[in-house]
């Protein structure tokens, strides 16, 4: 399981920081920052930075994000932010818009 | 629908916190967390600021006020340093608190909570200042002791400590109780009877 679960139903003003996994379904305003994996859920609504070692988006995100390892956008997930990352994939069904930058 | 969350050991949240499940704390939160269901404060969890939820049990680190609808339960190990308010509270032993405790439902302490708090301190506390006052005041009651063991049997013993001790009211009394024994003065009395018998006869 998860280190770090934001259900569904929780809101987050505020920032996170962690060295664990992260799971967010809930609502988060402010900023994430974990040194392991982020992922946000399909019921999720952040708005905020975030950054992980790899960051995997199926709820909607307003905010930059960065992860050395990868980026991927699920079907049904949508970003609004640019993306800093090693690999980066956007799934059919996606949505996004934003700068990419892959340290090329 | 309301799903449980969890904040990991090594997660660390600065802000708010809020929803209406119910949510585990095994690392930090710098924020007031406020959940419509159950809150657990693990044992290696730690929150600064004020804790509301339906059943609240802390094994871990508590800087605020904790506000349980249903309870608020400190388990082995907890810490907390604010106050508890809770129709139930339980604090189990090897549990630290500094704070006021109080167990009533949520609409008393809601409208102004600090108002509440500060006019209830006296009748919740009520059993610990006449606690500390036995000993505080010990010395001196002693002498009052004497006066109480005056006043029921040991009156005549201590005739000088009763004329120290008592207040003029009582003293009275006592000098009416003492009054008695001076009777024995007709000793003389009696030589006087004998010797007006004498006379008589």
């Amino acid at each position: 399981m998860a280190g770090t679960v934001i259900g569904e139903g929780l809101s987050i003003e505020g920032d996170i920081t962690s060295d664990e996994e992260v799971v967010v379904q809930g609502n988060l305003r402010g900023k994430l920052t974990s040194s392991d994996a982020v992922s946000i859920g399909p019921t999720s609504v952040v708005q905020a930075d975030i950054a992980g070692q790899s960051v995997s988006i199926a709820g909607q995100v307003t905010g930059d994000v960065t992860a050395p390892e990868r980026v991927d956008i699920q079907a049904g997930g949508r970003l609004v932010g640019d993306v800093k990352a090693a690999r980066f994939t956007i799934a059919d069904g996606a949505s996004f818009k934003g700068a990419v930058d892959m340290e090329v | 629908m309301s799903q449980s969350s969890v904040i990991g050991a090594g997660t660390i949240v600065r802000g708010n916190v809020e929803g209406d499940g119910s949510l585990e704390i095994f690392g930090r939160v710098e924020g007031d967390v406020s959940m419509g269901g159950d809150v657990v404060i693990g044992e290696a969890g730690a929150v600064r600021g004020n804790v509301s939820g339906e059943k609240i049990s802390v094994q871990g680190a508590v800087q605020g006020d904790l506000r349980g609808t249903d309870a608020v339960l400190l388990e082995r190990g907890a810490k907390v340093v604010g106050d508890l308010s809770a129709p139930r509270i339980g604090i189990a032993n090897g549990a630290l608190v500094r704070g006021t405790v109080r167990t009533e439902g949520e609409p008393a302490l809601s409208p102004n909570k600090r108002g509440a708090a500060t006019v209830l301190k006296p009748t919740a506390f009520a059993a610990k200042p006449v606690a500390k006052a036995a000993p505080q005041y010990a010395p001196p009651p002693r002498l009052a002791d004497e006066v109480d063991d005056d006043d029921d049997d040991e009156a005549e013993d201590s005739d000088e400590h009763q004329a120290v001790m008592l207040p003029p009211a009582r003293s009275r009394e006592k000098e009416a109780e003492r009054r008695p024994p001076p009777p024995v003065l007709p000793s003389l009395g009696k030589g006087a009877k004998a010797k007006k018998k004498k006379h008589r006869d």
